[in-house]
């Protein structure tokens, strides 16, 4: 197959090289005339924009939810202790991780709804003002480190958001938590 | 005879205060048996007819019940040889009428006096809330003998459920929540709160825009209506008995603080100003004060301040986590975490309390005991019992020092309101 496309191809070569060489000034002239004495532009149809046309470089609704998406799986949750609000010594880095984050170019312009977690382990009313007040730790720390608050809302979700079901420490640890989402 | 009279008074005062321990002697109550006559009904419904009449009249306090199913014909003569020690007989049939409707027609029989207490016949068009039919039957004889009010029967009780994370319904049943009716569905809807005594509309939470929105609805009419919205949390805690004035948890400045909101002029004050967490305002002593929780000392507790004072004053003095708490006039119930465990099991029990005074009574003993809700007339205690793997609805008769749990199959209860 392949020594056959080969053989074909050279044989086209030699043709179109060796036709080069000789008339190439004949096949010219001609191509000049048919284009001048026929061939004119369609001008119908084009220049029609749609509403919200975009400029060279700015992005679609879809394409911004998708790029908040990809940041939003980038982000490090925020850990807590049960029934503290505090942020703990070993999720400061995270902290700092996220701040760079959402400060990044490409995370600028979004929003940032920060929510806030909590175990099964508390009642009701309680419950939702512990995940607030970490929600509202977590904000006032990426303020601290340059994330301008005006960017920032924050939500609790009390008990209601769990990421792990099962009735253990390590399932209720994970659960203790503040993470982000984007808004476009 | 004046030692005499000052110990009887003291007996008579201590008696009313509900946060005493009552100790009543056993089998003092009439005994009541119970005959089914019905034929016509689905088995399923006719077990479960049933077993909701016991739990009933055993539910009243005022009732020895005798477990057995007796079968008989309605309209034959009552076989009075068969009860002895018997004081009561209360005989039921339920049947379809024409029309297809639910009908269920019941006497109670005083077996001394060999007379009718009270016969009627009921009807329901809508079959799935037979449970309310048995209610009706077990309050209105109760009422025809003249025992104390136990309208808490016939309430309706709101809840909000968990479905999956970040999806609640709401739902409106009747006290053992066996009759169910999903009201609000679609994302997140919590902390719903009757908002009138009647039980014609509640308010809920909307947790599904930017901020979480306060809403009421009209179960009757079908329709809701927006009251405010507040940024971080949102929450109708209590309603005043005039139904005027409501008392909010909000965050508007990201800050969970206990607000009074002024149905009539739309005003809002703000109660509390500490740094930490306030919320659950619950009013007590004639809408005067508001009883809350508040992490002021390092951990949730009880307190309690003037609704137009400063001065904030702490209610109770034990427990290492009392995080929720409900109001009945100057009692106040709450439920305490006794363990303060991040690595297993923890025990919340339920207890009762007075502004007024320092008793302090222990309802439950173990388990997971939480949503402590009063009935309207703040004699019955609501509240949810997670034991081992299995939920049960609890219900305490304070009067009577008495309580029964119901197994439970609703799923994840978020908050209750009766």
């Amino acid at each position: 197959m392949n020594i056959k496309v080969i053989a074909i191809s050279f044989f086209a070569a030699t043709l179109f090289f060796s036709g080069c060489a000789k008339k190439s000034i004949e096949i010219e002239t001609p191509q000049q005339t048919t284009q001048q004495e026929g061939a004119s532009e369609v001008e119908e149809g084009s220049g029609i924009k749609s509403i919200n046309e975009m400029a060279e470089g700015e992005l679609s609704e879809e394409q911004k939810l998708e790029l908040a998406k990809k940041i939003e799986a980038k982000q490090k949750k925020i850990y807590f202790d049960f029934d503290k609000y505090n942020i703990r010594p070993d999720q400061e880095p995270r902290v700092d991780y996220d701040a760079k984050l959402f400060n990044s170019e490409e995370a600028r312009e979004f929003k940032i709804k920060v929510e806030g977690n909590c175990d099964e382990w508390g009642s009701d009313e309680y419950n939702y003002a512990l995940g607030l007040k970490r929600a509202k730790t977590v904000r006032d720390a990426l303020a601290a480190r340059g994330v301008e608050p005006s960017r920032m809302t924050i939500i609790s979700y009390g008990e209601s958001n769990p990421v792990c079901t099962e009735h253990t420490r390590e399932c209720w640890a994970k659960n203790r938590r503040v993470e982000f989402e984007l808004i476009p | 005879m004046r030692i005499g009279l000052i110990f009887l008074l003291i007996i008579n005062i201590f008696a009313s205060d509900l946060t005493l321990e009552i100790v009543k002697e056993v089998g003092n109550e009439p005994k009541v048996a119970v005959e089914n006559s019905s034929s016509q009904v689905d088995p399923k419904i006719d077990r479960k007819f049933f077993k909701l009449l016991l739990g009933d009249l055993k539910v009243t306090s005022h009732f020895n019940v005798e477990e057995n199913m007796n079968l008989a014909n309605y309209d034959d003569p009552v076989n009075s040889a068969k009860y002895k020690n018997v004081a009561y007989l209360l005989r039921y049939e339920l049947f379809y009428d024409d029309l297809g409707d639910l009908n269920a027609k019941a006497f109670l029989y005083d077996l001394k006096t060999g007379k009718k207490v009270i016969e009627k016949i009921y009807k329901i068009s809508d079959r799935a809330r037979y449970p309310f039919l048995a209610h009706k039957i077990v309050y209105d004889l109760s009422r025809a003998l003249g025992f104390d009010d136990v309208e808490f029967l016939k309430s309706f009780v709101v809840f909000a459920k968990y479905i999956s994370p970040k999806k609640s319904n709401i739902v409106v049943s009747d006290y053992t929540l066996t009759y169910q009716k999903s009201v609000v569905s679609g994302g997140l809807n919590i902390f719903p709160k009757w908002a009138d005594r009647e039980q014609r509309s509640f308010y809920y939470t909307d947790m599904n825009g930017i901020k979480p929105t306060l809403y009421k609805v009209d179960i009757y009419k079908g329709t809701k209506s927006k009251v405010l919205s507040s940024e971080g949390m949102l929450v109708c805690s209590d309603v005043s008995e005039d139904g005027e004035k409501l008392l909010l948890t909000m965050a508007p400045d990201f800050q969970p603080d206990i607000y009074l909101y002024n149905l009539k002029n739309g005003t809002l004050k703000r109660l509390t100003t500490y740094k930490g967490i306030d919320v659950n305002g619950n009013f007590t002593q004639n809408d005067t004060k508001l009883v809350f929780v508040s992490d002021r000392l390092g951990y949730p507790n009880i307190f309690m301040k003037k609704i137009d004072g400063y001065g904030v004053q702490r209610l109770i003095y034990h427990g290492r986590n009392n995080s929720s708490c409900t109001t009945y006039k100057d009692y106040v119930a709450y439920s305490s975490r006794e363990t303060n465990n991040a690595f297993g099991k923890n025990t919340f029990n339920i207890y009762l309390a007075s502004t007024k005074s320092d008793f302090i009574r222990r309802l439950t003993a173990n388990g997971v005991n939480i949503f402590p809700r009063f009935s309207n007339d703040g004699e019955t205690l609501l509240y949810i019992k997670e034991f081992k793997n299995q939920s049960g609805l609890g219900v305490i008769r304070l009067k009577y020092n008495k309580s029964y749990i119901y197994p439970l199959y609703v799923g994840k209860i978020q908050s209750i309101d009766w």
